[in-house]
């Protein structure tokens, strides 16, 4: 097996092993909010504060979180706000209403806001922000044609938002109105979606949400009916905003802030915060799991029953705890305990369940059963039986063994040549249960102390969990790229459910290959820029010398001569030949026909040439047809005479007549 | 010795035959033969010795060395008076064919000479 495989092995234990411990933290239990990470948030949001409904999330904000903020900020809401703006109107009214001191200038927001409380194109938004401003600013509203106008504009936007806003501004009417929209409460909850079977959201994510969520409470306050969300939608609610732990908007940030708060208060239901306190390895050193049990705020819900129905260890559900009561730890009883490390409970990762009841039946708590905790139990290990063997690739040779005592470093330095083979047996025994185990990762590490280059191979286990590494010098000489010097060996051991994971060096050896070493590539070099590809035009044909061309040009001309010499031998003569327009004009277009035939070579292509072939081709056949119409009549008149027709030469366009 | 006295006694008579009996426009159309038939060895042999490189140019040229030499031949045989029983045509016909022939043979010449 190549290096490259091994590596690959050990990337995929390292990773399995992550995917194990990082489970053992996901679970659906609630988490308690992040509320140093809010708060922080906010923090950072003071230092720039320029838009007016960033100012009031972010003071309200920290209003809910239990600080108050500073006075001069109220300089910085009457800067920031647009009296001509209904919405702004509103976020500088809700701010200020943060502050202990801090007086609006009500005479200059009076008139927008009686704009739009009385205009027939407010939108529901506009209605709530009008409706919220005049409350806080303490002007009079006439709550009749407010509830006249909220009822038209719930009948034409029924959207999700929409309804919040209605259930926003009827919880700032008087009861009556209130209690008529409280039954849309119900509805509301039932348009949420559900992600999982876990959790419910609103489309718009986390900031709509809660802010729907608050719309709810608000309503059921003022109407001073029981919220009408059953305990299971309630805790979807509470998992959904408990996962959020981070925010993106200050908008956000605040209204979920809000939702915290509501679902931890004892004047509703409120969802349990079940959560592991202790480090989630079970040693010596915390041999027990604390459990704190909060609402989402973190603070503590009364004295409670816990009880351990089960735990299991999750490789094959063997159950090793069962319908144990966990104790208080603190007086305020937000932890409880349960002692879990015992020689009876063996290595593993394990799932606890826990099952809570009230002792103390002031609030109603919801998410009660069902709460998984995840723990592990660690254990410790020894090397033993380890030894070093190097044996010939032959057997010719008695196998000399080194005995390893861990944790040790055999002081010689052995030899090791191609001839040989390197073989490491070692088992891992559990020191508390003095087993024989296996572990998730067992390697052997060659470091060549030159080139620093690691060479791994990964151990194997056998019966009785017997580990064994065998290095042969030959068949592995790749591995090593055949560079014979000083290695250091080292045995690596490593398991998430280990609790001394060690590497261990056995000792420095020698070794010597057969071939010569191959050099090291760069792994950078792959990544520089290739020489550029040029593009090639096609080589010349190789021509023959110029004389050579000439020669032959001249060969090829001369049959010409010896042509016109055997024509004037046999006594060539133009005689015969007729004179008039007609020879003239069949000559001439002859001669044109060539000329073209030149012009084709060099200038001109197929479809030009053919076309004025065609205009050219005319006159030379009408000609043509009278010289030869002549011609016959006259070889016909004088019979007697032999009359010779003529040849021609292609490339010549004279005719002769005997 | 008789053998070939034989082969050149011959030879004469086929060449005094040839002088007296052959018309004089077909010994025109002989010698234009002649140089044909030179040019196209010439070129041959220029392919032979030097090379085919320009091909297109060595086909055109040979091409055009071959149907010149086929359409003279055929010019040739239809002025024969001896096939005139074979060819019912006049030798003006016959030759207005030669003509037209050649315009299109080296339309396909110069079409390849490139």
């Amino acid at each position: 097996m190549s290096s490259s495989f091994r590596k690959i092995f050990v990337a995929l234990f390292l990773l399995c092993s992550h995917i194990v411990c990082t489970s053992t933290a996901a679970s659906s239990n609630l988490l308690p909010a992040p509320l140093d990470s809010f708060k922080n948030q906010f923090q950072n949001a003071l230092k720039s504060l320029t838009d007016i409904s960033t100012i009031h999330y972010t003071l309200g904000g920290m209003k809910e979180l239990g600080v108050q903020p500073a006075e001069n900020l109220c300089a910085d809401i009457k800067k920031n706000v647009d009296s001509s703006n209904i919405e702004s109107v509103y976020h500088a009214t809700e701010a200020a209403k943060t502050l202990n001191n801090c007086q609006l200038p009500v005479n200059e927001f009076g008139s927008i806001i009686k704009t739009t409380l009385q205009g027939d194109k407010t939108t529901l938004a506009e209605l709530f922000y009008a409706v919220t401003s005049s409350r806080n600013l303490q002007i009079p509203v006439d709550e009749d044609q407010v509830e006249k106008r909220l009822k038209t504009l719930s009948k034409s936007d029924d959207s999700i938002l929409g309804q919040a806003y209605v259930l926003m501004i009827a919880s700032q009417l008087n009861t009556a109105v209130a209690k008529f929209y409280s039954d849309s409460i119900h509805d509301m909850v039932q348009q949420a979606d559900e992600v999982d079977g876990k959790a419910l959201q609103y489309e718009g994510g986390i900031g709509t949400t809660a802010m729907i969520f608050n719309a709810m409470y608000q309503l059921a306050d003022k109407a001073a009916v029981p919220l009408k969300i059953d305990a299971q939608h309630l805790s979807k609610f509470a998992y959904y905003f408990s996962t959020k732990r981070h925010v993106a908007t200050i908008r956000s940030a605040y209204y979920l802030i809000k939702a915290y708060k509501l679902l931890s208060d004892p004047k509703h239901a409120v969802p349990v915060v079940v959560s592991r306190v202790s480090p989630a390895s079970i040693t010596p050193e915390s041999p027990s799991v604390l459990v704190s049990i909060t609402d989402l705020m973190g603070h503590p819900v009364g004295e409670i029953s816990v009880v351990a129905e089960s735990a299991k260890r999750k490789e094959d559900g063997v159950v090793v705890v069962s319908k144990q009561k966990l104790t208080p730890k603190a007086s305020d009883f937000s932890v409880y305990e349960l002692p879990f490390y015992d020689t009876k409970i063996p290595r593993g990762f394990y799932t606890i369940h826990l099952t809570l009841n009230h002792v103390k039946s002031e609030t109603k708590l919801i998410g009660l059963s069902d709460n998984t905790i995840e723990v592990k139990v660690t254990s410790e290990v020894t090397i033993e039986n380890a030894e070093v063997n190097l044996a010939d690739r032959d057997h010719s040779a008695q196998v000399k063994t080194h005995k390893l005592s861990y944790p040790t470093t055999l002081t010689d330095k052995m030899d090791i040549d191609y001839h040989q083979k390197l073989i490491v047996k070692f088992q891992i025994k559990d020191k508390k249960t003095n087993e024989y185990i296996r572990a998730q990762q067992c390697f052997l590490r060659f470091t060549n102390k030159q080139s620093q280059k690691e060479i791994i191979y990964l151990a194997e286990a056998g019966t009785n969990s017997q580990y064994k590494v065998e290095v042969d010098l030959t068949t592995n000489s790749n591995d090593f790229r055949h560079q014979s010097g000083l290695y250091e060996i080292v045995l690596i051991i490593g398991d998430a459910l280990l609790q001394n994971s060690f590497s261990w060096k056995i000792i420095d050896a020698n070794l010597g290959f057969h071939e010569d070493a191959v050099s090291e590539t760069r792994h950078t070099l792959s990544y520089t820029p290739k020489p550029e590809i040029r593009h090639m035009f096609r080589a010349d044909e190789k021509r023959p010398p110029t004389v050579v061309s000439l020669i032959f040009s001249g060969l090829t001309l001369l049959p010409l001569l010896i042509l016109l010499g055997l024509w004037i031998k046999l006594g060539f003569n133009l005689s015969g030949m007729p004179f008039g327009l007609s020879p003239l004009g069949f000559h001439v277009s002859h001669a044109a026909v060539f000329a073209l035939m030149f012009l084709y070579w060099k200038y001109l292509n197929m479809f030009q040439t053919v076309r004025y072939l065609a205009i050219v081709s005319v006159p030379l056949f009408l000609f043509g047809h009278r010289v030869l119409a002549t011609l016959a009549a006259r070889r016909s008149l004088i019979i007697d005479i032999p009359a010779v027709k003529s040849i021609s030469n292609p490339k010549s366009t004279h005719r002769e007549f005997i | 010795m008789s053998q070939l006295s034989q082969v050149t006694d011959i030879l004469k008579r086929l060449n005094d035959e040839y002088q007296t009996s052959t018309p004089k426009k077909l010994k025109l159309i002989d010698a234009y033969l002649f140089y044909v038939l030179l040019t196209g060895i010439v070129q041959f042999a220029y392919c032979l010795l030097v090379g085919t490189f320009p091909f297109n140019s060595f086909l055109s040229g040979f091409i055009s060395t071959v149907g010149c030499f086929i359409l003279a031949a055929s010019l040739r045989i239809q002025l024969n008076k001896a096939n005139q029983s074979t060819f019912n045509v006049s030798p003006e016909r016959a030759f207005a064919d030669f003509v037209f022939a050649h315009v299109i043979l080296h339309l396909v010449v110069i079409n390849f000479i490139g």
